[in-house]
C-alpha cells in the first residue's frame, strides 16, 4: 500500500521532522511504500523529501495520505484535489495570543492555521491526535472520527555519546538546569529565567542554567531574554543556541534537573527525552503537559519562580525524593517502549486502513442555537458570569453553555453534554491550569475551536476573558457580549471588543443581572438579531 | 508549594509538598529583593497594533487595487468613468497578476521593518528597566549603614 506523508517545512532536528521520518522507517518497514512530501525543507533533509505539488499527480485512488498539521500550511487546496484517503495528524497549534507583543506574523500564521483545521475537515477521512489535549479540539472542531496515536519515539537517537569538551566544561560541580527548546514566546523562557534566578538567589549559589535551543537575538523575545538575563543578574546562565545530538547528550549528561515553563505544548518530547536520560523533570502543567508526564516527574500548577524554585531546591537536597522520582519516570517511558509504541501505531493505522476507526462522535456535531460562551461556569459557579449564565439558559432552553473544565481534570474526546443545575454543559480544557480568582481565566483552544465550528448565535460572557477576546474576529455578526466592568482591566481590549461588537456590547450592572438578561433575550428573540446571525 | 499546585503519582504530592517545608527558610531581605527584581522583571503588555510608523505604509502595500475612478467634468465625467471601471474590470486579472510579486516583496518588507522596530521597542524597554533596577539597587545601597571599614 503507498501510505505517504505531507508536511509544511520538513526539518532537521525538530520534533515533527523527527516524528515524520521515524513514522516513514515504520511504514517502510512494515512493507508500504512511503515518500515524504513537503513545500520546503532544510538543506539536510534534501534527499528525504519530495515537493508537495508534485503529489496530486503521484496520488492514485489506493494512496493514503497522512496530513501533518501544526501551522499554516496553504495546503488545503491541493489535499482537496488529491485522489485518494487522507488522515489528518493533528500536532496541535500554538494558540496565537502567546506570541502577541512579540511575532505579528506567528499571530497571523496560528489564526490562519485553526481556520485551516475546520477548512480540511470536509476532505479527510479522519483524525489522529498525539494527546487526548489535541484530539479534544478535534472533536471541538467536528471531525467526526477521532482517535489518539501513540507518538512514536525513535529512542536510540538518545543515545549519542555526550561531546567531551562540553561534559567537562559543565562538569564542575555546579548544580546544572537544563531547559531544551527554540527560544520563542510560547515556551515562555522567560519564566525559566526567573525561576532559575530565585533557585539560585535563594538555595544554590553555585549553579548554572543551559538553554539548548535556537535563539534569535535579533527577533523581539530573543532581545527581551538577552535583556532580561542581565536585568534578573543571576550568575552563569548559558545560552548555548542550536546544539548537534553530542552537544545535547552532554548537557542531559550534566543536568541536575529539567526545567519547562512551556505554556503550550502538542506533546512535549523533551519531556520524555530528559526521563530517558535519567534527569528529574519539572514542568508547568499547561496544555498536554499533565498527560505527557503521566504522573511522573513534578508537574506544577504554580508559575510562581520562589515557589518552582523550590522544587529545583528538593530534587537537589533530598536524595531520596529524586530516587523516587527517577524511578518513576523510568517506568513512564518503559511503557512508551518503541516496540510497544510501534505496534500501537500499527494496529490504529490499520484499523484505519481496514475500516475498524472509531465510529463518528455525535457530541459537538450537534449544533445548538445559541452557544453561551461561559469560561468559569464550572470554576467559578458563583461569579456573576455564572449566575447570568444560568438566568440565560432559563430563559433560552435552545442554548448550551461551554465552559472551562476544573483545574486537574483531564481531556476527554467526549465533550459533554453535563447537567449542572439543570443545564447542558459542554466542557473543555483550558491551556493553563485555572488559577484561584482573581486571576484571570485562561483561553481553551479547544473551545475557542468548537465556537468557530458552530453556526448558532454566540454570547459571550465576560468580553475580557481570553476565550472571548480569541473568538471575536471569527464570529463576527452572530456574536453578542457582555462586559463586568468591574472585572474588565485593560483598555486596549475593551476597546477591542467595541469596535467588533459596537451595540451588541452590553455592560453587566452585577445588582441586576435580571436587566442584562432581558435586553439579551430580546435581541436574540427579536428578527434583527436573527438576521445578524444569518450574515 | 502546596499539595494542590503538585500533579505526581510518585512521590505524592504531600510527600514533596512536606519536602519544600523543611528546606531551609531564606532570609527575608533575600526574599524581598528577588521579590523586586522579579516584579521589576515583568513585561507590560504590548499594544498588538501595528507600528503607527508604518500604518500609512501599510495602507499602500497592496497596489492592485486604486481608489474607485471619480471625474469632476460636468458632461464627459460619467463616460470617463464608466471607461475608467470598465478598462479596469476587464484586465484587473492580468493586473494583478503582474503586480502579484510586488505585492508580496512589500508585504515582507513590512513585516522585517515590523520586527526591527518591535526589537528596538523591546531593547527600549529593557534598557529603561535595566536603569530603574540599578537606580533602586543604588538607593537601597546608600541607605544601608555603612558596615565596618576594613583595615
Amino acid at each position: 500500500m503507498h501510505i505517504h506523508q505531507l508536511v509544511t517545512r520538513l526539518a532537521w532536528g525538530d520534533a515533527i521532522g523527527n516524528q515524520v521520518r521515524y513514522l516513514q522507517s515504520l511504514l517502510r518497514s512494515w512493507g508500504h511504500t512511503s515518500e515524504i512530501y513537503a513545500d520546503t525543507w532544510d538543506d539536510a533533509c534534501r534527499d528525504q523529501v519530495r515537493p508537495a505539488k508534485s503529489y496530486p499527480r503521484d496520488a492514485t485512488r489506493d494512496s493514503v495520505l497522512l496530513v501533518h498539521h501544526s501551522f499554516e500550511s496553504k495546503q488545503v487546496p491541493l489535499i482537496a484535489r488529491s485522489r485518494g484517503r487522507k488522515l489528518l495528524v493533528y500536532h496541535n497549534i500554538t494558540p496565537a495570543r502567546l506570541f502577541e507583543g512579540y511575532d505579528r506574523g506567528a499571530v497571523l500564521a496560528c489564526d490562519a492555521a485553526r481556520v485551516e483545521l475546520l477548512a480540511l475537515r470536509p476532505h479527510v477521512d479522519g483524525a489522529f491526535a498525539y494527546s487526548r489535549f489535541s484530539a479534544e479540539e478535534l472533536a471541538a472542531a467536528g471531525y467526526p472520527r477521532v482517535a489518539v496515536l501513540p507518538f512514536a519515539i525513535d529512542w536510540h537517537t538518545f543515545d549519542t555519546p555526550p561531546d567531551p569538551a562540553l561534559m567537562a566544561e559543565l562538569d564542575d560541580g555546579c548544580s546544572n538546569i537544563l531547559f531544551v527548546g527554540r527560544a520563542v514566546p510560547s515556551k515562555y523562557v522567560d519564566d525559566v529565567l526567573r525561576v532559575f534566578t530565585a533557585y539560585q538567589r535563594l538555595y544554590q549559589p553555585k549553579s548554572r542554567l543551559l538553554i539548548a535551543g535556537n535563539i534569535h537575538r535579533d527577533a523581539p523575545y530573543g532581545g527581551f531574554l538577552h535583556g532580561l538575563k542581565d536585568l534578573l543578574g543571576p550568575d552563569r546562565i548559558q545560552f548555548l543556541g542550536r546544539v548537534n545530538a553530542a552537544q545535547l547528550s552532554a548537557c542531559f549528561a550534566s543536568a541536575t534537573a529539567y526545567l519547562s515553563m512551556s505554556r503550550h505544548e502538542g506533546f512535549g518530547v523533551p519531556l520524555l527525552e530528559a526521563m530517558y536520560r535519567d534527569v528529574p523533570v519539572v514542568a508547568y502543567g499547561a496544555a498536554a503537559v499533565p498527560e505527557t508526564m503521566g504522573g511522573a516527574g513534578l508537574t506544577t500548577f504554580s508559575r510562581e519562580p520562589m515557589e518552582v524554585a523550590q522544587l529545583l531546591a528538593v530534587l537537589e537536597r533530598e536524595p531520596a525524593l529524586r530516587k523516587q522520582v527517577l524511578v518513576a519516570q523510568r517506568a513512564r517511558v518503559a511503557a512508551l517502549s518503541q516496540k510497544a509504541v510501534a505496534a500501537q501505531v500499527r494496529t490504529a493505522l490499520q484499523d484505519w486502513l481496514g475500516g475498524r476507526g472509531p465510529g463518528p462522535a455525535v457530541a459537538s456535531s450537534q449544533a445548538p442555537a445559541i452557544e453561551l460562551v461561559c469560561p468559569g461556569f464550572s470554576a467559578r459557579p458563583e461569579a456573576p458570569m455564572s449566575r447570568l449564565a444560568r438566568e440565560l439558559h432559563r430563559r433560552l432552553p435552545d442554548s448550551r453553555i461551554l465552559a472551562l473544565r476544573e483545574r486537574g481534570e483531564e481531556p476527554v474526546l467526549s465533550l459533554g453534554p453535563q447537567e449542572i443545575e439543570g443545564a447542558p454543559v459542554w466542557h473543555f480544557t483550558p491551556d493553563q491550569p485555572v488559577g484561584p480568582p482573581p486571576e484571570p481565566l485562561p483561553g481553551s483552544a479547544s473551545l475557542e475551536t468548537a465556537v468557530r465550528a458552530s453556526s448558532g448565535k454566540v454570547v459571550l460572557l465576560g468580553t475580557d476573558t481570553a476565550a472571548a477576546q480569541a473568538v471575536l474576529a471569527g464570529v463576527g455578526r452572530r456574536s453578542w457580549g457582555v462586559r463586568d466592568a468591574a472585572a474588565a482591566s485593560d483598555e486596549a481590549s475593551t476597546e477591542a471588543v467595541r469596535h467588533h461588537l459596537g451595540p451588541r456590547l452590553l455592560e453587566l450592572d452585577r445588582s441586576d443581572l435580571d436587566a442584562v438578561a432581558n435586553a439579551l433575550v430580546q435581541a436574540l428573540s427579536s428578527k434583527r438579531g436573527a438576521r445578524h446571525a444569518r450574515r | 508549594m502546596h499539595a494542590a499546585d503538585l500533579l505526581t503519582a510518585e512521590p505524592t504530592a504531600q510527600a514533596v509538598a512536606a519536602a519544600t517545608e523543611r528546606l531551609p527558610e531564606p532570609s527575608a531581605a533575600a526574599r524581598d529583593q528577588l521579590r523586586r527584581t522579579l516584579a521589576a522583571s515583568l513585561r507590560a503588555p504590548v499594544a498588538a497594533q501595528w507600528p503607527a510608523l508604518l500604518l500609512e505604509a501599510r495602507s499602500k502595500a497592496d497596489v492592485r487595487y486604486v481608489e474607485p475612478a471619480t471625474s469632476h467634468r460636468p458632461v464627459v465625467g460619467p463616460v470617463l468613468v464608466f471607461a475608467k471601471r470598465t478598462f479596469r474590470g476587464a484586465f484587473q486579472p492580468f493586473i494583478n497578476e503582474v503586480l502579484r510579486r510586488q505585492v508580496h516583496f512589500n508585504e515582507a518588507i513590512l513585516d522585517a521593518l515590523t520586527v526591527v522596530i518591535e526589537n528596538q521597542r523591546e531593547h527600549a524597554r529593557t534598557q529603561a528597566l535595566w536603569r530603574r533596577e540599578l537606580e533602586a539597587r543604588l538607593k537601597q545601597l546608600e541607605k544601608d549603614p555603612p558596615g565596618p571599614s576594613s583595615p
